[in-house]
């Protein structure tokens, strides 16, 4: 382990207070990602071997995953409960209730599949806010160009252009649901914004609900899911595989029943896919920000069915995890903080980024000083400084208004950010990359759409703050319309497995191994197997 | 070598890390995990509700798991999560007249009226909000203070499982809430962007080079 500078020591070359010197050997940014930045080096990718993608590059973790068996047989198909719906929509995140809403709107029968409750997800933890031009000074093209640059220029730019445009219209659905954002003017019809800046946007373009955006989205979603007719809910019922028609469409679901031990059958007219990231497979043991659920599932169930991937080996580290104390490894101080004016310092007391780089760039900034040992170690841990105490001298209210998650992770942490700078280092935040779609959220299979972070094209190679709340609504409403559009097959079929056959001959060809079985439902101490009593366990 | 303390969760005896939170040392115990989690620490999603009776106390009080840390000799058991029988059910396009909110306040939550005042629900609720008052406050056309009260809800329904009324707290305090803002928010700046697109006088093109604005390169 490389030796880093003592807590103690760090706090003594912070203590003046005075304003920080800046170290000023910047490497270019693209050496910087290289040399730093855990997407980069040799533990960060290999190219699939089967499945549509196959040559293409895939995080080495990942790849075991969708190069895997699944988890059923036919066997257990004859012996699920068989169910029948117009829409089935898999995961209760923000992307997964708004396409459940806005089909069950249009007039489809819609059940909605969830592994945990329904809100259970990363969606009801973002905290900083959501992206849309609305300012007098910006402009959805702004916003465009800002999304593509963040993504490295790597993001499909009709997907772009249409989230963008569509950014206004999610706000004012999201109020007609009856979500409240903050206001920064609060006169009868005369209110404005709260807008807030992010790194990487040449505009103020975050709106927000105070620094819990997520948690009043994903209440507020909830209750309109619960509340609106149509709509029947399975909760505690991970989807375990993907159901086909002969002509390799999709055809529903197969769901397991937690509480009674079963197999589901769900036939469908269409699926819509959203569930999410993959931040619990802790890739290169990172910590991570995301919550229980985000094993990837969706990518396995949707490669094995045959739907293309992009940047599979793209994932965002948010630069701001928590670093210490160990019980809250990896858990997120929001970049709220550094928009408000907080800097990172490292063990000499200096400043070595522009805290409002894009994150990719702010992370492995923050590597690359551990790396060159001027980190700091307290109880073990190793990380840079956090230092909100400025920004807080300046602005003393910023812990009631708008900073009210981070006082409250303070007092977890068992500091004061009045007088303490927070220990942080970057965590396994987002996923990139993820299943191809058109504008509508279908992917390469008929009958299968995806929306949200399970989705891949939008971000490019790096993802603004932001952006993934307003994806996620645009591309689920989307999804959902679309879905619910969707007619019975024409030769209808029961749907089945065949597409697990076709899958478990190329496994046999590449000479892979036929009992590493996935999706992995839960992370790997959730100490989950699917069949109780024998070795054949989800997750191996 | 840090020191271990014993509790039990679920039944089960669990040793723990003390610095660790009742759900991290429930995983770490080897039970399965597959219920009551969500977050996992950042106490925002609600579902790791527990009971939770303290070594020599007699009072059992209720928490989040993965907020509160293990203590020697606690007893914790989890609260299942159910869809209640009983929902209140309505429609916020059809509050179009916000003349009448007050009205459609006791036409959907009828029993708010009849709080006993117990104090039940202030007693329930992790994050020491102060429900009973919220209640009050929606009863009486308060509605700022009754939106005040709900705001930091994380809607775990511990008010609602603790309430003899079947008022639903969180759920009222959440219909509240959602009805100010669907009839009342309105920002100018968020009108006249959606003008300008519809009238077509605010497009996107393709990608500008990034200098074109004037704006520094990201890099
Ligand atoms: C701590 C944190 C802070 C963030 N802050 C912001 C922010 O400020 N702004 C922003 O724009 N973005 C932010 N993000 C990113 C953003 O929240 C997510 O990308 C987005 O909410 C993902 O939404 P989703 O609906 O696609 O997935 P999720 O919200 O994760 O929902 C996926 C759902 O699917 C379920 N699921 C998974 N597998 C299965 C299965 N096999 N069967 C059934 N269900 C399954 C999951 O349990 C979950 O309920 C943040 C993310 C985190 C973790
Ligand atoms: S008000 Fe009720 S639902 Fe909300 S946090 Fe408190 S107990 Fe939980
Ligand atoms: S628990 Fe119900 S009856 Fe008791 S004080 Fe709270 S709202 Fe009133
Ligand atoms: S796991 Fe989300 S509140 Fe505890």
């Amino acid at each position: 382990m490389t030796i880093q500078i003592p807590y103690a020591a760090a706090l003594a070359a912070i203590a003046s207070g005075s304003a920080p010197p800046v170290r000023s050997d910047d490497l270019p940014v693209e050496t910087l990602l290289a040399r730093f930045h855990p997407d980069h080096g040799p533990r960060a990718r290999v190219p699939l071997r089967i499945g549509a993608n196959a040559g293409d590059a895939c995080h080495p973790e990942l790849a075991r995953l969708l190069e895997s068996n699944a988890l059923i047989d036919d066997l257990d198909l004859a012996r699920a409960t068989p169910l029948a719906t117009d829409v089935l929509v898999i995961g209760g995140g923000g992307a997964g209730a708004a396409a459940a809403v806005t089909a069950a709107r249009q007039g489809a029968r819609v059940i909605i599949a969830g592994k945990l409750r329904i809100g259970d997800s990363n969606t009801v933890m973002a905290e900083g806010g959501i992206q849309a031009a609305v300012g007098a000074e910006d402009s959805l093209q702004r916003h465009f160009d800002d999304t593509v640059r963040g993504g490295h220029g790597r993001g499909e730019h009709m997907l772009i252009a249409q989230m963008v445009r569509d950014a206004p219209d999610v706000i004012r659905w999201l109020i007609d649901l009856g979500m409240a954002f903050d206001l920064s003017q609060d006169k009868a019809l005369g209110q404005t914004l709260v807008r807030k800046r992010a790194g990487g946007t040449t505009a103020a373009r975050i709106l927000c609900h105070r620094d819990f955006t997520g948690l009043e989205m994903m209440r507020v979603l909830r209750e309109a899911v619960e509340l609106q007719g149509g709509i029947e809910q399975f909760m505690r019922c991970p989807a375990v595989e993907l159901l086909s028609h002969e002509d390799g469409s999709c055809a529903g679901a197969v769901l397991y029943d937690l509480e009674r031990r079963s197999f589901l059958l769900v036939r469908a007219n269409a699926v819509v896919l959203a569930t999410g990231g993959s931040g619990r497979l802790h890739l290169q043991g990172f910590p991570t920000s995301n919550h229980y659920g985000a094993t990837a599932d969706g990518l396995v169930l949707a490669y094995r069915l045959g739907a293309r991937m992009r940047d599979l080996d793209s994932f965002q580290y948010h630069p701001t995890g928590v670093a210490w104390p160990r019980h809250l490894a990896g858990g997120l101080i929001s970049e709220a903080a550094r928009s408000a004016g907080a800097v990172l310092l490292n063990g000499l007391g200096e400043r070595f980024v522009d805290e409002l780089q894009p994150r990719d760039v702010v992370a492995a900034a923050i590597l690359r000083e551990c790396a060159e040992q001027r980190g700091i170690m307290r109880d073990g841990e190793t990380g840079v400084f956090l230092d909100v105490r400025g920004a807080l001298a300046a602005r003393p209210d910023l812990l009631e208004r708008d900073l009210v998650s981070l006082g409250h992770l303070a007092a977890k942490c068992g500091l004061d950010p009045r007088t303490e700078p927070f220990l942080i280092y970057p965590t396994l935040h987002y996923q990139n990359g993820g299943i191809e779609i058109d504008g509508d959220g279908a992917t390469a299979v008929p009958g299968l759409f995806c929306a949200g972070e399970v989705t891949g094209g939008i971000h490019g190679r790096n993802r603004l703050m932001g952006n993934a709340l307003l994806d996620i609504i645009s591309f689920g409403r989307r999804a959902g319309a679309r879905a619910a559009e969707a007619r019975p097959p024409h030769a209808p079929g029961r749907g089945g497995l065949s597409h697990v056959h076709r899958w478990r001959r190329e496994l046999a060809r590449a000479g892979l191994p036929a009992d590493l079985r996935a999706p992995q439902l839960y992370p790997t101490y959730g100490n989950f197997a699917l069949r109780r009593g024998t070795t054949d366990r989800g997750n191996p | 070598m840090r020191e271990t303390v014993h509790l039990t969760i679920d039944g089960c005896e669990v040793a723990a890390d003390p610095t660790q939170s009742i759900l991290q040392a429930y995983a770490r115990s080897g039970a399965e995990l597959t219920a009551n989690v969500g977050c996992l620490g950042q106490g925002v999603c609600g579902s790791c509700r527990c009971l939770i009776r303290k070594d020599q106390e007699r009072q059992v009080s209720t928490a989040l798991a993965c907020e509160t840390r293990v203590e020697a000799g606690m007893q914790v058991s989890f609260i299942d999560h159910f869809l209640p029988a009983h929902v209140h059910r309505y429609d916020l396009s059809d509050i179009r007249d916000s003349w009448g909110l007050l009205g459609q306040i006791r036409a959907v939550f009828p029993e708010a009226a009849y709080c006993r005042h117990c104090s039940g629900c202030d007693r329930a609720c992790p994050k020491g909000l102060p429900v009973q008052s919220g209640v009050a406050s929606a009863v009486a056309g308060d509605l700022a203070a009754a939106a005040a009260v709900f705001d930091p809800c994380v809607m775990c329904n511990l008010c609602t499982l603790a309430c003899p009324e079947n008022i639903r707290p969180n759920h009222l305090g959440l219909f509240v809430r959602r009805a100010i803002a669907a009839l009342t928010l309105r920002p100018v700046d968020l009108m006249r962007r959606l003008r300008d697109i519809e009238t077509g006088a605010m497009t996107v093109e393709g990608p500008q080079p990034a200098t074109a604005s004037g704006e520094p390169a990201e890099g």
